[in-house]
C-alpha cells in the first residue's frame, strides 16, 4: 500500500504543468456524484440536523434495503448491454402472491382457502415458490433474448404487459374482485419486516431485511467476481461474438442472467409483501425504472460488460438519499423529478467520458 | 359512415321500443350492448365496483363487455372509437382524467349520438359546471359529489379530535400536528380531499375553541406529500411516512399526531410504517396515532375492526353498481336519459339527482368508524 502510494506520488511529481491540470481536472469529474452527493449531505445535515440523526440514517438503510434486491437483479441485465422492463411486474406478481399464500388464516377475505397455517418451513416455500415465479418469467425473457437475437427492450416490454395480465387475473381469484390482497401472517411479518435491532431512546429499528439484503449482496458479490459464470457474462457484455469465439457458452450465460434477475424480483416482491402488508395490482408499477437508474448512476455502463455490485449499492442508496433529504428540505415533489433527472444523466454523461477518453 | 351509423341507431330504438311496448313488466334488454370503460383495472376500489357491476349485468342478461385504459386517456378514446365501430350501442364511462371537459367531450365525440353514461370520476372540473352535462341530451353522470368526501372526512376528523383532544395531543403543546397524503395531483376528488380534509376538521376544531391543525413540516409549503406516480398508492405512503418518522418521534417532542390520507390505500400504508416504528399495533399497548382514509375497502374496514385505524368514508360500490344498471334498464325500455336517472334516485336514498341537473345522480357516502 504504501508502495503504491509512493509510486503514485513519484507519477505525479513526473508530471509537467498542464499534465498535473488534467490529473486534477479528471480526478473530480471522474468522481463528481460522491464530490457533489458528499455535499449535498453536508448542506441537508447543515440545513436540518435530523438528517445525520441515528433514526434518519437507520431510515435510509432500510429503504435502500427494500429496493436493493430489484437493482441486484437488473444490473446484471444492464451488463450485458440490455434492460428488463418486466422487473416492476415481475415484483408486484411475487408480491401479490406471497401476501396471499401468508395471510392470516382468520383473516376475513381469504384469496386461498385451504392452506396451511402460517410456519417457519411454509414462510421459506412461499419464497421459494415466488423466487421460482419470477425464475420462469425471467427466463422466458433470457430464452427470446438469446435465441431468436431480439433486443431486451422488446422482449421484456412483452413479458411485462403479460405478467401484468396474469396480475390482474390473480387479482380475482376466489370473488376478490380485484382489491387489495392484505392481512397478512404476523409470523411471516416479523421473520421479514420484524426488527432486528431496535433502540427505543434513539427511535431506530432495523427490519431483517436489511440483514438479507446484506447477505444478498454479498452473494451477488461473489456470483459476479469469483465465479466462471460472472466472468462470462462480463466477457458477453463487452463482446458477445469474442466471447463465442473463447468458447463462452453465450445462450446460456443470457438466459442465465435473466433469470436470476427474475429470481431476485420474486425476492424483493416477497420482501414488499411483509413490508406494507396490503398489496394492489399496481403495486411494483415504475419500480424497474428507479432500478436501472441506480445502477446506472452506480457506473453500471449500457456500454456493456462494465459495473461492480459496489457501484449498485452506492447508486441505491444516491436514489434514496435524494429522496429522504428532498422530503426533510421540504422541497415540492415536482422538482424532485427533476433533480433526480438530472442526477441521472450527469451521473451517466461524467460514465461514459471515461470510455471517450479512453479512445 | 354516418349513414350506416345514423341507420343502426335508429334500428336500435325500434327495436327496444317495439320490445318495450311488447314487455309488461321485465324489459327487454337484449337489444343493448354495452361497453364499460374502466379507467384502470388495478384499482382496488374501481375493481370492487367492477365485481359489483359484473355480477349485476349478467342477473339482468344485458350483454356487456369491460375494457380497461390502463390509466391512459388516449387508451380510452382508442377503446371507445373501436367500439362503436363495433356495435356497442350503450357506453358506460369511468373517464381516466377525471374532472377534464375535454377530454369528456372527445369522448362524446366519438360517441356520435349513442348514449353514453359517465361514472365515479367526474366530467366537469371546478369552474365548468354545466358545461358538459346540458350540452348533451343523451348523456349522464353517476358518481358522488366531489368534494363531499372531503367534507365528511374532514367533519368526521374534527369531532374525533374533540372528543379525544388531550389523549392525540401527544406532546401537549395545545395543537394537532399531521401528516397529509394526495393520491394524485391531476384527480380532483384528490384535491378536494387534501383541501377540505383539513378545513372541515379546522371548522369544527374553531367551533370548540381549539386551535387549528398544524402541518408536521413547516418546510413543507404544499401540505401534503404526493404519490409521484399518482396512483394512490401505499408503497408511497409506506416510504413517506417512515422517512418523516425518522424525523418526528415522540422521543424528539414533534411526533405527528394525526394521519389524513386521500385513501385507504395509503392510509395503510401510513399504518405500516407506523407499525414498523412500534405505533398502531392494535394490542391496546402501543400509542395509536389516528389515521383516516375514505373508500371503506374491506382491508380499511378490518384494520379499523382491529383497533389500527380509525375512520374511513364509504363509498358505495354495490350502490354504484346499481345505480348503472338501474340507469341500463331505463335506457333499455326507452326512456330518455334524465327520466331513467330520475326513476333510478327515486329508488333509494342514497341516491339523489345533484341541484340544478337533470341527469346528474349522486350515490351518497357515509363515515365509517367501524361502530
Amino acid at each position: 500500500m504504501n508502495g503504491y502510494l509512493k509510486r503514485k506520488t513519484e507519477e505525479y511529481r513526473s508530471l509537467d504543468s498542464a499534465d498535473k491540470r488534467r490529473y486534477w481536472i479528471d480526478g473530480l469529474l471522474n468522481n463528481a456524484l460522491y464530490i457533489l452527493m458528499a455535499a449535498f449531505i453536508i448542506f441537508t445535515a447543515v440545513v436540518n440536523s435530523n438528517f445525520l440523526s441515528a433514526s434518519a440514517i437507520a431510515n435510509v438503510l432500510t429503504l435502500a434495503a427494500a429496493s436493493l434486491p430489484m437493482a441486484l437483479g437488473i444490473g446484471g441485465c444492464i451488463v450485458l448491454t440490455g434492460t428488463d422492463l418486466s422487473g416492476g411486474r415481475v415484483f408486484g406478481l411475487a408480491a401479490a402472491m406471497s401476501a396471499a399464500f401468508l395471510q392470516n388464516r382468520a383473516a376475513t377475505k381469504l384469496i386461498f382457502e385451504h392452506l396451511p397455517n402460517t410456519t417457519g418451513p411454509w414462510i421459506i416455500a412461499v419464497l421459494a415458490l415466488v423466487m421460482l415465479a419470477g425464475a420462469v418469467i425471467g427466463l422466458v425473457n433470457g430464452f427470446f433474448v438469446a435465441k431468436f437475437s431480439l433486443h431486451p427492450f422488446i422482449v421484456t416490454l412483452a413479458t411485462q404487459l403479460i405478467t401484468y395480465g396474469v396480475i390482474l387475473m390473480f387479482f380475482q381469484i376466489n370473488g376478490n374482485g380485484g382489491g387489495p390482497i392484505s392481512n397478512v401472517a404476523k409470523l411471516f411479518k416479523d421473520a421479514v419486516s420484524g426488527p432486528v435491532i431496535r433502540i427505543e431512546s434513539k427511535n431506530v429499528a432495523i427490519p431483517w431485511y436489511v440483514v438479507y439484503a446484506f447477505a444478498l449482496v454479498l452473494i451477488m458479490w461473489f456470483v459476479w467476481n469469483k465465479t466462471t459464470f460472472g466472468k462470462n457474462m462480463f466477457a458477453v457484455g463487452s463482446n458477445p461474438e469474442a466471447a463465442r469465439v473463447s468458447g463462452v457458452n453465450v445462450f446460456r450465460t443470457t438466459v442465465t442472467v435473466h433469470t436470476l434477475a427474475g429470481a431476485l424480483y420474486g425476492f424483493a416482491g416477497f420482501v414488499e409483501a411483509a413490508r406494507l402488508g396490503s398489496i394492489t395490482a399496481s403495486t411494483g408499477l415504475n419500480n424497474e425504472c428507479d432500478a436501472i437508474a441506480a445502477c446506472v448512476i452506480g457506473g453500471v455502463s449500457f456500454v456493456g460488460g462494465t459495473g461492480n455490485i459496489g457501484g449498485i449499492v452506492v447508486g441505491v442508496f444516491v436514489l434514496r438519499i435524494i429522496f429522504v433529504a428532498l422530503n426533510m428540505l421540504g422541497i415540492n415533489p415536482n422538482l424532485q423529478f427533476i433533480i433526480k433527472g438530472g442526477i441521472i444523466l450527469a451521473a451517466c454523461s461524467l460514465d461514459m467520458r471515461k470510455y471517450l477518453a479512453r479512445k | 359512415m354516418k349513414k350506416i351509423l345514423a341507420l343502426l341507431l335508429a334500428l336500435t330504438m325500434v327495436f327496444s321500443l317495439g320490445a318495450a311496448a311488447f314487455a309488461e313488466e321485465e324489459v327487454d334488454v337484449s337489444g343493448l350492448k354495452v361497453g364499460v370503460f374502466w379507467y384502470a383495472f388495478s384499482d382496488p376500489f374501481l375493481s370492487t365496483v367492477r365485481a359489483s357491476l359484473n355480477e349485476q349485468l349478467e342477473e339482468a342478461g344485458i350483454a356487456y363487455d369491460d375494457f380497461d385504459a390502463n390509466n391512459t386517456q388516449a387508451t380510452q378514446l382508442e377503446q371507445v372509437q373501436t367500439a362503436v365501430t363495433n356495435g356497442y350501442n350503450v357506453l358506460v364511462v369511468n373517464l381516466v382524467t377525471s374532472g377534464s371537459a375535454d377530454a369528456a367531450e372527445q369522448i362524446l365525440q366519438a360517441a356520435g349520438d349513442l348514449p353514453v353514461i359517465f361514472f365515479n370520476r367526474a366530467v366537469e372540473g371546478d369552474g365548468e359546471e354545466h358545461t358538459v352535462l346540458d350540452e348533451h341530451e343523451n348523456i349522464s353522470f353517476i358518481g358522488t359529489d366531489a368534494p363531499e368526501a372531503g367534507h365528511m372526512q374532514g367533519k368526521m376528523i374534527g369531532e374525533f379530535l374533540v372528543e379525544n383532544y388531550d389523549d392525540i395531543d401527544l406532546n401537549k403543546d395545545g395543537s394537532i400536528s399531521y401528516a397529509m397524503f394526495m393520491g394524485d395531483a391531476a384527480n380532483v376528488e384528490a384535491i378536494y380531499r387534501t383541501q377540505y380534509g383539513v378545513e372541515d376538521a379546522n371548522a369544527v376544531l374553531a367551533e370548540n375553541d381549539k386551535p387549528e391543525l398544524v402541518y408536521f413540516n413547516e418546510s413543507n409549503t404544499d401540505k401534503y406529500q404526493l404519490d409521484p406516480n399518482g396512483a394512490w398508492s401505499n408503497a408511497a405512503a409506506f416510504d413517506f411516512m417512515s422517512t418523516n418518522l425518522a424525523e418526528y418521534s415522540e422521543g424528539n417532542g414533534n411526533m405527528i399526531e394525526l394521519v389524513i390520507a386521500n385513501n385507504d390505500d395509503m392510509a395503510l400504508g401510513a399504518i405500516a410504517a407506523l407499525q414498523a416504528a412500534g405505533y398502531n399495533m392494535g394490542d391496546g399497548e402501543s400509542t395509536k396515532i389516528p389515521v383516516f382514509g375514505v373508500d371503506a375497502t374491506q382491508v380499511a374496514q378490518d384494520a379499523i375492526a382491529a383497533d389500527q385505524m380509525t375512520g374511513t368514508v364509504k363509498q358505495d360500490n354495490v350502490g354504484m353498481a346499481s345505480a348503472i344498471t338501474g340507469t341500463l334498464k331505463g335506457i333499455a325500455a326507452g326512456d330518455a336519459m334524465a327520466d331513467a336517472v330520475a326513476a333510478v334516485a327515486e329508488s333509494d336514498d342514497m341516491f339523489s339527482v345533484a341541484e340544478g341537473f337533470a341527469n346528474k345522480l349522486y350515490v351518497a357516502y357515509a363515515p365509517f368508524t367501524g361502530e
